[in-house]
This record gives structure tokens, C-alpha cells and sequence, in this order.
């Protein structure tokens, strides 16, 4: 860890020399360990120490961003230049609307030393357990153990001076017999909050519930989606709707349906950087406080979030949802979702389906196919079952679905009173925490032979 | 640098390690998009490290550092060899490495004119003057052009030896417009979708293009959207133009034949593979016009280099002869498992990841069909152009994917044309449907700069040779 006082008396000393009219600089550093096992053994463990300075000059309207992973004062002083050099060949941009001043943002818990302390052989260690767990049934097993610190700083020529320290714990496991595989997973800033035990005991009890599974027709089947298949459709959702560019575009569906009802009244989804029950982190890349937004309000599209540049030019203001200055061509993107619990337990769920089936998670889920309808398509994996008469009955092959996401989420039969924090590609910054979620009708499209 | 990892591999040797490589690479990038007449990304990013992979006691360890400082590089491999260590405490067997020589060696990629001496004010007007002419119809939401430069430098050393010096340049280039009607919304690109099209060439790609000379079609086409049909729900005979091509070949080719998905180690994320080692040489993936080949010497392809990132040169092995599954993608580790050495697939997203087996160009080789016979030939059917989704299942069987247009083909014309269009199928169901490949005149390499793979994940730039295909009794159309 570099530290807030290095790091903004460093960006001191390189501002001094700054001809642009505003300077940013943005700091995200880190240092990852992940050990990945599969076949029950450990088959890669790597660290990682990486940084990513990001300038961005303001000259009038023109706005020129260059980026170094170089702490190094002359490569600073480098990056300054290449920044400002481009800023000089850019055209007049009249939706920025300058760099902010400062606000005050949350003081929010966000590093835990046990978790920055975790060595390559406490991960070992805690997997070799896992590994003792799945053998206990004849299971392999296979996933990643992944800790990590880091901190991000936002400091600029009007005296944002932003910093948060981060830590960061994630596990996947899957454990696979010769016809099945059943699959857990914890996140946490704090590793001592996962158990990695008790979560190899849920995938090789899933596993082995689920092994020589039948095949099942594809159809419209009544569903109880487990919190990582609801992870994974929450992630395609917010990328294709939730972010100010799809909105702009008018390819997200809440362009075409805002404050229409669309989804059924127990579905409420908000972007919430601040609330601690997630993976918080408390303020945006241009160092704007985040806001809490409601995106789905009991089955209503109320908004998007915005970075300053789209909510200029929506005469709106920033929701604190800014991503780094050489990616805001994408807009602004929303990393700490949450999906409202319900008052379900999931076995209160499961005893309430007469013929359904059970879905642990997805796999590589697309929402392409029709944006404004939210339309999504991806496969079952690691634990799929059929439910009958309110139980388990057995394991079956996977399967496609292809569904809209208003529909489907129009025909909500319960919502778990416990949500987990499923990890997202954008990892330590934020998640999603999600319900489990009872759906009256799913629309299963295709099968495959396992 | 070598000396600095050479002797850090001194060290190493010392500590009796089993084998340890070191890489140091430099990559410059720059960044430009243009949104509706605004540049709302210019932006150049310079990235060095150096990575340290150790092998001890038959257990890897790697780590990796933004420096490159003597002191630093010799205290991240120090760091490397406790994480081995760890490694250890938890191995079933030893890991053994084929066998490799050693070379010595510095590989330029050929490009006529590099992308980073050509001036800003060139790079951005001329995406300024697409960006406009694309946005010249009411229904145009949004206009976006790209551009994307990479200029690398790598420098490989091992204890066996080999010293590689490696300097790549890449560029790609495209443009996307988006119409929308008041309720309907679509979209078209060119050359490709998701961003355009990639090689490891110079700025001369950009322009061989022709951006502006495709303006007008693809707007048009965007506007002709919004009121087409929507795809049937049927099963029909299909062709797919080589764009979308290149995205069935790497999703169902390239990925399924990578070796360590094949032996389990990318379960996690990814999954595996149906192409399973008792399908070598005896699975009939294809019909027996379709042939498969990994490249990495395809003249100007995404995916071409001197040498992997295990310093194994680069080559050209088949996967799918006559329809036959007879290749994977391997390496040092994995390619003993069949008794064979590396093909030469190893590589990292840069100096702060490991080596992970990825794709070169897979190449569809190219058949001996014209386009405009091929459709003549066709009595009914769909013709489908562009990616625009795509999903498939953890061991590659199962796969859908949409394409942003699509036209009917009616008595062997093409006709209406239509929206929203998807294809499904089982995959090797489907390769052996395939009855024709067109010729060599219409074989281009798609550059695909956004290969995802690995925890921590990774991005690969590789690239498939393709032209149109056709796939008779394809499911079609099943977004209802």
C-alpha cells in the first residue's frame, strides 16, 4: 500500500508543472494472490502488484487522458505531458462540464487486515480442506481462491482529494463426480467471513444430488433461480439498461419504459455504493460521492445512473457512477447493485412448486438478442434439478433459456428474505447482492447431452 | 533488460529451482472513440512490468511487478519461489514441462506504416467525418467510430536458455450506428461488430477499410431495420457470412480444443470441453469439406507472433482435417499428456498474468464455393451477417447466437430482409451439416481483440481465417 499522504504529495508535485486549466489524476493500485485448484490439486498461484495512473488535462473544453502504471516521478511527469499533448488535438467537447470541486463522501470500513495479511499458504492450507471435503464422496473439486488489497485515490486541480483503502476475499468451488457438479461461492472484504469448508459441502452435496441427471424437454417451466443465476442475469441486465449510455441509445428497456410498470411489484433493484451489506465503495473515478439510485421501483424503471459528462447532457446530475476517465465514452456505469429481499425462506420456495425446476447458476449468459425487451439466452450448470411436489427430486441435464427479463420477472412467485454477494468483472470496487428468486413461468429454449 | 533477467534466473538456478522463465514486457496503447461528432475517448496508455514464473518441486509459483528495478525483479522471484512452495503443499504429482529448445532470437511483425507516427489530428478527423456522415438521417440515435493501437515489447528468458526478443504492433478500427424509429431500435457496423476489425499489421489496415466508402450502406441498412420482419421460428438451410463464421469457429473450435480446458483445469470459469481426449483422431466433428487449422504465421492475423510466452515458436497445426478431430491447442505442460510437444499456444495478456493456452488464428480453410452460386443453390433459407450475441454451453455443445441482420433466400435470391435474427445448434450436429465453404475470394481474417479466459481473467487478441459457410436444417429464430 502506497498510502493517501505519498500518494496526493506525489500528485502535488506533479500538478505544479501542469499547463492544463484542470488536472486529474486517479490511482487504482492492488496487490492479488489467487490460487486456482482443479482435479483436486493446486495447478496455478500467482501475485500480483500493479497500479494505473490515470491523468486527465482539461484546456478549455478539450479533454486529453493518458495512463501509466509507472509510479516513478519522471514517467508521472511523462504521462503528464502525453496527456496534454493530446488534449491539444481534441475537438471541443460541449457536454463536459469541467472537473468537480470537492464533497464530502462516506466514511465507509472497506479494509481488513486479516484479509491483506492472507499468504499463498493460508489459501493452500484452507483449500487442502476442500479438497479433504470432496474426497470424502469420490468428488474432485476445482475453483479459485482469491485475496487482495488496494486503494483507490481521486485528487484534481479544484481539491477533490478522495481515498479508500480496499480489501478483498473470493472463493468459487465446484465439485464434480463423472456425471455431475454442484457449485458454491463467498465474497467478502473480510476473509475471515468466508467459510471455505462449508461452502465445498454445499457443491458436493449438490453434486451428488445431482448426479446421472435425465434429461428434461425443453419449455416454460415454473423456476427458483439461486442467487448466483440471479447474479448472473442482474450483471447482463445492469450492462444492458442501467448505465447512461444504454439509456442514451435508447437500447435499454428502461428508455422505453420509465415509470411504466414492467415487472412484477416485489421486484425493486438500486445501485447503492454506500450501503456496507454489499461491497461498498463511496465514491465514483471523478471523486463524486455515490448516490444511492432506485432503478426498479416495485416493478417501475425510475432511472440510470450518470457521470458528469451524461448528466450534463441530460440536465441531470451525476449519481457518482463515473468510470475511469479513458472509458467514460461508455457512459456511466452502476457497480454496487443490489436486488430488494422478500420475506421467503428458499425452502418455503421450493415446497411451493408442484412441477419446477431448480437452478444453481448460468453460464455465459448474453442479452444482445433484444435490448429493449431485455431479452437474455444462456445455459444451466454445476446443479440443475427437477422439483416436484415441493422437493428435490433429482438432478437433470442442463439446459438453454431464452427470456425476456420483464416477462419473466413479471410472474414473481417469491424472493428470499437472505440475499448473497455474488462478485462481478469490475471485483473489488463492488457486487451484487441478490435473493434467491421463485419465478411462476421460465422459458427454456434448448438441451444439451449433460 | 536481459541481463537484469538473466540474472535473476542465475538466482533462481541456485535456489534449484526446476525450470523458471522470466518476462519483461512494455505495451503502448492509444485509445480513440467518436460519439456523435464528439471525441469522448483519446487517450494513450503505457504499461511495463516484469513476470516471474517459477517451477519447484514439480509446483508452479508465479508473481509479477509494475518495476523494473533490479531489486525489485529479484524480490518478486523470490516471491515466486515461496508461492511454489505453497503450491506444493497441495500437489498430487510433479509437473513435468516437454522438452523445448532454447532460442535465441528478436521477432518484428511486418507493418507498411506504424499507426503511432500517423498525426492525431488524421486519426481522429477522419472518425470525425464518419461519425458525421453516419448521422445524417433523423433516425440515427447514435453514430460511434473507433480506433485502437497496440505497439508491444517482449522480452523472454529462461534457464534453459532462450532469450527472445519480440516486438508486435497492432491496430484495429470500425463504426457502429444505432436507429431508432420511436419504438424500434437497431444496430449495424462495419467492417465487424463489437468494435470492427483487428490485426497485427500497421495503420495500412485501417485504411485497406475503406470506412467512408461503407457509410451509406450500413446507415441505410440500420434505418431498414427498424421496420423489418422478425426471424421465423423454423429449421432451414442457413449461410453465415465470415464475420459471424470467425465467432462459430471460435466458440466452437477454438475454445473446446484448447488441452487444459480438455483436462479440467478451466472448470471454474469457462468449463471444458466435449472434445475429449478418446475423441482424438476418432470424434468426426465436421462434414468432410471442413477443415480447421491453428496458425500463428497467418500473414497479418490477430493471433500471429514469432513466439508463445513459453518461448516455443510459432507454427501451424491442424485440428479438424476432412472433418476429423485430430489437434488441440497445447503446451509445455499439457502436450506430454498426448504424447506430444507444445504447439506453441502459451500466452499472457501482458507481464502480470501467466501463460494460459490460447487460441492463434483458427482458420476455417477455405472451401471452393462461390458466394453468389452458394445462394443460388439454395432453394429456401436465411443468410446471416454480423454478430450481435452469442452463448454457448460450458462444454461447447450447445450454442445459440444472434447476428444483427439477416435476409431470407427464397428460390435461390435473396430477399426480405430480416430483424432480430438467431441461429441454434449442437456442434457437432452442426459442423457436419456443413455442405459448402467458399473460395479463397472471400477468406478474410477477423481480428478478435477480446478473448476472455482465466482467473485472474485475461484478454487475448486472436484471430480466424473465414469465409460464408453453408449448414443445412439449422434451428433458427427461437427469440419468442
Amino acid at each position: 500500500m502506497t498510502g493517501k499522504d505519498k500518494l496526493f504529495t506525489t500528485f502535488d508535485k506533479i500538478v505544479r508543472g501542469s499547463k492544463a486549466d484542470e488536472t486529474e489524476i486517479v490511482y487504482i493500485g492492488s496487490t492479488n494472490g489467487l490460487t486456482r485448484y482443479a482435479n483436486s490439486t493446486i495447478h496455478q498461484n500467482v501475485y500480483e502488484s500493479d497500479a494505473q495512473i490515470i491523468i486527465r488535462t482539461v484546456v478549455g473544453k478539450k479533454v486529453g487522458v493518458a495512463v501509466t502504471n509507472s509510479m516513478v516521478l519522471n514517467d508521472l511527469k511523462a504521462t503528464l505531458r502525453n496527456s496534454l499533448e493530446i488534449a491539444k488535438y481534441q475537438k471541443d467537447n460541449k457536454h463536459f462540464s469541467g472537473l468537480p470541486g470537492p464533497a464530502e463522501y462516506a466514511e465507509l470500513d472497506t479494509h481488513f487486515q486479516q484479509t491483506a495479511d492472507y499468504q499463498p499458504k493460508d489459501r493452500a492450507r484452507m483449500i487442502k480442506k476442500v479438497f479433504v471435503r470432496g474426497n470424502r464422496r469420490k468428488f474432485t473439486v476445482a475453483g479459485a481462491y482469491a485475496t487482495g488489497e488496494g486503494e483507490i485515490a481521486v485528487y484534481n486541480t479544484k481539491g477533490v482529494r478522495c481515498y479508500q483503502p480496499l480489501t478483498s476475499a473470493s472463493i468459487n468451488i465446484i465439485a464434480m463426480s463423472d456425471t455431475s457438479s454442484g457449485y458454491a461461492s463467498g465474497l467478502s472484504r473480510n476473509v475471515d467471513e468466508i467459510d471455505p469448508v462449508a461452502l465445498a459441502d454445499v457443491a458436493v452435496e449438490k453434486a451428488f444430488r445431482s448426479k446421472r441427471p435425465k434429461p428434461l424437454k425443453a419449455g416454460d417451466y415454473e423456476v427458483i433461480l439461486e442467487p448466483p443465476a440471479v447474479a448472473e442475469m442482474m450483471e447482463w441486465v445492469n450492462y444492458i439498461a442501467f448505465g447512461s449510455k444504454s439509456f442514451e441509445d435508447k437500447t435499454s428497456f428502461v428508455a422505453h419504459n420509465l415509470e411504466q410498470k414492467v415487472m412484477d411489484d416485489s421486484i425493486t433493484i438500486y445501485d447503492d455504493g454506500n450501503d456496507s451489506s454489499g461491497i461498498a465503495m463511496p465514491f465514483d473515478f471523478e471523486g463524486v460521492p455515490k448516490q444511492k439510485v432506485m432503478l426498479v421501483d416495485r416493478g417501475i424503471p425510475k432511472g440510470v445512473v450518470y457521470d458528469r459528462t451524461s448528466a450534463n447532457r441530460n440536465g441531470v446530475n451525476s449519481t457518482g457512477h463515473a468510470l475511469t476517465a479513458q472509458s467514460q465514452g461508455q457512459g456511466a456505469f452502476a457497480m454496487n447493485l443490489h436486488m430488494a429481499p422478500g420475506d421467503k425462506t428458499r425452502e418455503e420456495m421450493i415446497a411451493g412448486v408442484e412441477r419446477g425446476i431448480l437452478v444453481t447458476r448460468f453460464h455465459y449468459i448474453n442479452g444482445f438478442i433484444d435490448t429493449p425487451k431485455a431479452v437474455l439466452t444462456g445455459m444451466t450448470r454445476d446443479g440443475t434439478f427437477l422439483i416436484e411436489n415441493g422437493q428435490i427430486k433429482r438432478g437433470i441435464r442442463n439446459l438453454r433459456f431464452t427470456d425476456s427479463v420483464l416477462r419473466a420477472f413479471s410472474q414473481v412467485k417469491g424472493i428470499s428474505k437472505t440475499r448473497q454477494l455474488m462478485p462481478a468483472w469490475w471485483d473489488a470496487i463492488g457486487c451484487l447482492a441478490v435473493p434467491t428468486v421463485h419465478l411462476g413461468s421460465f422459458k427454456f429454449t434448448g438441451t444439451t447431452d449433460f | 533488460m536481459k541481463d537484469k533477467l538473466n540474472g535473476v534466473l542465475d538466482w533462481l538456478k541456485g535456489k534449484t529451482v526446476d525450470y523458471a522463465d522470466c518476462r519483461f514486457v512494455r505495451t503502448e496503447s492509444e485509445a480513440l472513440q467518436v460519439t456523435d461528432g464528439i471525441v469522448d475517448t483519446m487517450s494513450k496508455n503505457v504499461n511495463v512490468g516484469v513476470g516471474i514464473r517459477v517451477l519447484y518441486k514439480g509446483a508452479w509459483g508465479f508473481a509479477s511487478i509494475a518495476s523494473t528495478t533490479g531489486a525489485d525483479i529479484k524480490k518478486t522471484a523470490n516471491k515466486a519461489l515461496q508461492i511454489a512452495r505453497a503450491s506444493a503443499m497441495a500437489k498430487k504429482e510433479d509437473i513435468r514441462l516437454a522438452e523445448q529448445d532454447p532460442f535465441k532470437d528478436h521477432y518484428r511483425s511486418v507493418f507498411v506504416k506504424d499507426p503511432f507516427a500517423v498525426s492525431m489530428h488524421d486519426k481522429v478527423g477522419l472518425l470525425l467525418e464518419v461519425s458525421e456522415k453516419l448521422k445524417t438521417d433523423s433516425r440515427v440515435k447514435t453514430a460511434e467510430a473507433s480506433m485502437d493501437f497496440y505497439k508491444t515489447n517482449k522480452i523472454f528468458c529462461s534457464t534453459e536458455g532462450a532469450e527472445i526478443e519480440q516486438d508486435l504492433i497492432e491496430s484495429g478500427a470500425g463504426f457502429a450506428v444505432i436507429a431508432f424509429d420511436g419504438g424500434e431500435v437497431q444496430k449495424r457496423s462495419y467492417p465487424n461488430s463489437h468494435g470492427g476489425d483487428y490485426a497485427t499489421r500497421g495503420y495500412e489496415f485501417v485504411e485497406e477499410m475503406h470506412l467512408l466508402d461503407n457509410v451509406d450502406r450500413v446507415r441505410e441498412e440500420a434505418i431498414q431495420l427498424l421496420s423489418a420482419d422478425d426471424c421465423p421460428d423454423t429449421e432451414t438451410d442457413i449461410i453465415i457470412c465470415g464475420s459471424q463464421m470467425a465467432l462459430q469457429v471460435h466458440e466452437s473450435c477454438g475454445h473446446p480444443t484448447e488441452l487444459d480446458r480438455v483436462l479440467g483445469t478451466e472448470i471454474s470459469l469457462a468449463g471444458g470441453s466435449f472434445m475429449e481426449l478418446d475423441g482424438l483422431n476418432t470424434l468426426q466433428y465436421g462434414s468432410e469439406i471442413v477443415n480447421i487449422t491453428a496458425d500463428a504465421t497467418t500473414p497479418g492475423g490477430l493471433g500471429t507472433f514469432g513466439y508463445d510466452d513459453e518461448g516455443v515458436k510459432a507454427q501451424r497445426s491442424p485440428l479438424v482435417e476432412k472433418g476429423l478431430h485430430v489437434g488441440y491447442l497445447s503446451s509445455r505442460e499439457t502436450a506430454p499428456v498426448i504424447g506430444q510437444r507444445s504447439n506453441g499456444t502459451m500466452r499472457a495478456d501482458g507481464w502480470n498474468r501467466i501463460p494460459l493456452i490460447r487460441m492463434t488464428n483458427i482458420n476455417l480453410e477455405a472451401g471452393d464455393a462461390e458466394l453468389d452460386d452458394l445462394i443460388a443453390d439454395t432453394k429456401n433459407g436465411i443468410f446471416f451477417d454480423a454478430n450481435k450475441s452469442w452463448s454457448i454451453d460450458d462444454k461447447r455443445l450447445n450454442f445459440q447466437f444472434g447476428t444483427e441482420c439477416a435476409w431470407e433466400i427464397k428460390d435461390g435470391k435473396l430477399g426480405r430482409m430480416l430483424k432480430n435474427p438467431l441461429y441454434t445448434g449442437m456442434t457437432p450436429k452442426f459442423w457436419n451439416s456443413c455442405d459448402a465453404i467458399c473460395n479463397e475470394k472471400h477468406w478474410h481474417v477477423w481480428g478478435v481483440p477480446n478473448c476472455g479466459k482465466g482467473e485472474p481473467m485475461q484478454t487475448a487478441h486472436v484471430a480466424h481465417g473465414t469465409s460464408p459457410a453453408r449448414f443445412r436444417k439449422v434451428k433458427v429464430g427461437v427469440n419468442k
